[in-house]
């Protein structure tokens, strides 16, 4: 029998290395799948995706911001920019880069899978939000173009991906959101969103924290130097000019293609409205997606049903709901999701 | 543009442009207002009464069971009713079954092999492995099964389980697993392949993976006989005997308690880890109250649970016993299959402070666990010589506690391989009746070595570091 000391370290020692091989997204295993796909193709593609944003953008793309997002030193990102020229995917002329119409496919491709991709992570699977992007990222340089058409037709050929951003088309059509940063739009006007930018994550990851979301509507209370308040939703957000101007508006209204009613700031959410009491459903957030939204619509919770808030479980959530004669029970989180309206005491029908 | 002079390009460029326009999320647009014409038709087309009755029947039961004074005392209340009605009821067909099929059958059907004159490895084979292993399986399972299913299903008719799960949803959650696991975990008190099966009330597929793959956590019908054994001879042996009884069944439920605990940390991490991608939605219904149909209710739940389990269990059973047989009956140069095996598993089941005799019983009894014990007793008799009941080669159990622990010691048992038996019984990989439900579940080979894997090597893990620190400070 071994020595109960010796072996208890060894297999400490043994279980502590497994964790810090097979750790979930930090382990070897996960950084070394991870690093494997930094290659010279994943990079130039990578620099062909920032070559584009800053043309649209109307910024011009240098060689130390192209080191800055393939992750690699000047020397090598000149050798990488070579190749690519010698490849017919950029020109370079008097040190100004420029696509070229094959690069500008190119490009256009990765973007096209990246955004599919992240509109497939939002409707058919369970990640969180945060998490979209950098799979995505991961992902859009191992799709085959094919590959790209087959998701775009499952997915019913989406225009935009969930951050707002437009997909471009298989043969290359692109338009722009058309917003503007938060921070340009005139105070108290009625504004919506049009897009999150996605990149950098952190940022991102804060303006999700807030709740919001493209389609949402806006409206300016107060800006200055140091913050923006704004409405969203029903809620008040504070924000740091530099992360609102990440958000970009249009001012409403910017289309005819307005839902009947949209969701004011006026609305409330069903897991505020009180036990015993009647609401009625004016629409689902627009942040609720996928096979959530369907079990919605198939409950019945749509535009104009009542909701009558029954009983709370007693360890505080979720709470049962008489939604068209049945009793379903929500969660807190859930019921966050549905927008409701208390009725009108001559509303009654 | 008139419509003479289109072609096929101009209207795909037509549609290209227009689909810019029609704004994004069209189709959930779309769908939703659909859903509302229809709901608007269905409204126009329905009358219903206006006056609602003043006394909601349904309502007044919800306030009491959901209450937060009585919720969740009704709940315990009932669920030690249904436990306690299981054990006691099941105790006295347990019996008889056991007397009929195994100290009456056995010597029968041998009596029928004699006189028809099968050679004795033939009747040995069939007899004492495949009909014994078979029989035991039965009457151990058969009677607590068809007395807790029922019992629940009578539940689950009344509308009383959705409320359960209403109550315990908040618990649930914060794991990352659904109200309704509750349910599922309760059934795999009886047997987890039903657990598995019960899984199918759960809709959404992250939270429905979740509660198969944490089932086998609830510890099952099969093994609760050898963690009462085990806790009624060595634990049961710690304390002056009035006090046994009670200290002996608070280490069962301390175990049972254990493997609920286990189940919540499993289901948290694993919906943190390789479940996250997985679609998640929450939604439950708490369907009106009914009266239970009661004889509809015990034909259905006998045939489909429990019939439908015992079948499984019997196709498993059957060559697991002829196997458990073979083992102990077929001989290389003197020395026993099982010997040669016992010996190779010796210095790992030294390691976790169990022994080879105990783990070469799990390897052999994946079909059943209500076999563990008997297979255990067997080899050790098969190990050590001492002579007991049945003889060499044939499985049995003891007649009285005195006779366990002087069989167990002849085995060279400790304190320390009783409590890590109890804890390798409740941490091991599932049967294999519900290992194959678990496939048919999930139809995915992936989720059922998961399901079948990660427990076994918690449970190497937990009894490994136990036998350690246990060896580090009793010496």
């Amino acid at each position: 029998m071994p020595d109960p000391l010796m072996a208890l370290s060894v297999a400490a020692g043994l279980l502590a290395l497994t964790a810090v091989f097979l750790w979930p997204e930090r382990g070897i295993w996960a950084r070394w799948q991870h690093t494997r796909h930094i290659n010279e193709r994943v990079q130039s593609e990578d620099a062909l995706k920032h070559i584009y944003k800053c043309e649209m953008k109307g910024r011009r793309p240098t060689l130390e911001s192209i080191a800055g997002v393939i992750h690699a030193n000047l020397d090598n990102t000149a050798e990488l920019l070579s190749d690519m020229e010698s490849n017919k995917l950029v020109s370079i002329l008097d040190g100004e880069i420029h696509l070229t119409p094959a690069g500008r496919e190119a490009a256009l491709h990765i973007i096209r899978a990246h955004r599919l991709w992240e509109r497939y992570l939002a409707e058919e699977t369970g990640f969180e939000e945060a998490e979209w992007h950098g799979r995505a990222e991961r992902l859009e340089h191992a799709l085959t173009p094919a590959q790209v058409d087959e998701l775009a037709n499952q997915l019913g050929n989406p225009a935009y991906d969930p951050h707002g951003d437009p997909i471009p088309t298989a043969t290359g059509q692109l338009v722009s959101h058309g917003g503007q940063p938060l921070t340009k739009l005139p105070l108290d006007t009625p504004g919506r969103i049009v897009h999150l930018e996605d990149e950098p994550a952190i940022v991102y990851a804060q303006l999700v924290a807030e709740g919001l979301y493209p389609d949402m509507p806006v409206r300016i209370i107060e800006i200055s130097d140091e913050r923006v308040r704004f409405w969203a939703n029903g809620d008040e957000h504070l924000l740091a000019p530099m992360l609102a101007a990440n958000i970009s508006v249009v001012a409403e209204p910017v289309t005819a293609q307005e839902i009947e009613e949209p969701l004011s700031p006026d609305n409330d959410t069903l897991n505020r409205l009180p036990i015993g009491q009647v609401a009625e459903v004016v629409g689902i957030a627009n942040r609720c997606r996928g096979a959530e939204r369907r079990r919605f619509m198939d409950l019945g919770i749509l535009p104009g049903t009542q909701i009558r808030a029954e009983m709370r479980s007693p360890s505080g959530d979720p709470t049962a709901y008489i939604i068209r004669d049945a009793l379903i029970a929500l969660r807190q989180e859930q019921a966050n999701m549905i927008h409701i309206r208390l009725p009108q005491p001559e509303g009654q029908r | 543009m008139t419509t003479d002079n289109l072609t096929s390009t101009d209207i795909l460029k037509t549609a290209e442009a227009l689909r810019w326009q029609i704004g994004r999320d069209f189709h959930d647009r779309l769908m939703e207002d659909i859903y509302t014409d229809a709901a608007r038709l269905a409204d126009r087309a329905v009358t219903r009464p206006d006056e609602k009755p003043r006394f909601d029947l349904d309502r007044t039961i919800d306030r009491i069971v959901t209450s937060r004074t009585w919720g969740f005392p009704l709940m315990i209340l009932l669920f030690t009713i249904v436990f306690w009605i299981t054990i006691v009821g099941a105790n006295y067909p347990s019996q008889f079954l056991s007397s009929i099929l195994i100290d009456k059958g056995v010597p029968f059907l041998h009596g029928i092999a004699n006189a028809i004159g099968l050679p004795t490895w033939l009747s040995g084979f069939v007899i004492n492995g495949m009909y014994l292993a078979t029989a035991w399986v039965v009457s151990v399972m058969l009677p607590p099964m068809a007395i807790f299913f029922p019992l629940f299903t009578l539940l689950e008719d009344f509308g009383y389980l959705p409320r359960v799960a209403f109550n315990l949803d908040n618990i649930f959650h914060k794991s990352g697993a659904h109200g309704k696991q509750a349910l599922s975990m309760m059934m795999g008190f009886g047997c987890n392949a039903a657990g598995v099966v019960a899984t199918r009330v759960i809709d959404s597929p992250r939270e429905r993976l979740i509660a198969i793959i944490t089932n086998n956590f609830a510890l099952c019908n099969g093994r609760w006989p050898t963690q009462i054994l085990i806790a009624t001879v060595f634990i049961g042996g710690l304390v002056p005997a009035y006090l046994a009884g009670i200290i002996s069944a608070l280490a069962v439920v301390g175990i049972a308690m254990l493997g609920v605990v286990l189940s919540f940390v499993v289901s948290w991490s694993l919906s943190r880890t390789v479940l996250r991608g997985e679609v998640s939605t929450f939604s439950l219904e708490l369907p009106p109250y009914r009266p239970p149909q009661v004889l509809r209710t015990i034909y259905t739940s006998l045939i489909d649970r429990t019939i439908y389990v015992l079948w499984r269990a019997i196709v498993f059973a059957l060559p697991a016993g002829a196997a458990i047989w073979l083992i102990a009956n077929i001989t290389i140069g003197g020395t026993s299959l099982a010997e040669y095996l016992v010996n190779f598993l010796n210095p790992l089941g030294i390691l976790i402070g169990l022994n080879g005799v105990i783990l070469l019983a799990y390897v052999v009894a994946i079909p059943a666990n209500e076999i563990v014990i008997p297979t255990v007793l067997m080899l050790t008799v098969l190990m050590t010589g001492v002579n007991a009941g049945a003889g060499a080669g044939v499985m049995f159990n003891a007649q009285s506690t005195s006779d366990y622990m002087s069989l167990f010691t002849a085995g060279g048992w400790t304190l320390l391989t009783a409590v890590n038996l109890m804890l390798f019984s409740l941490i091991h990989n599932p049967c294999s009746t519900t290992i194959y439900t678990i496939y048919k579940e999930t139809g995915d080979k992936k989720w059922t070595a998961v399901a079948a894997l990660l427990p076994l090597a918690m449970g190497f893990i937990v009894t490994f570091f136990v036998a350690q620190i246990w060896r580090l400070f009793a010496g």
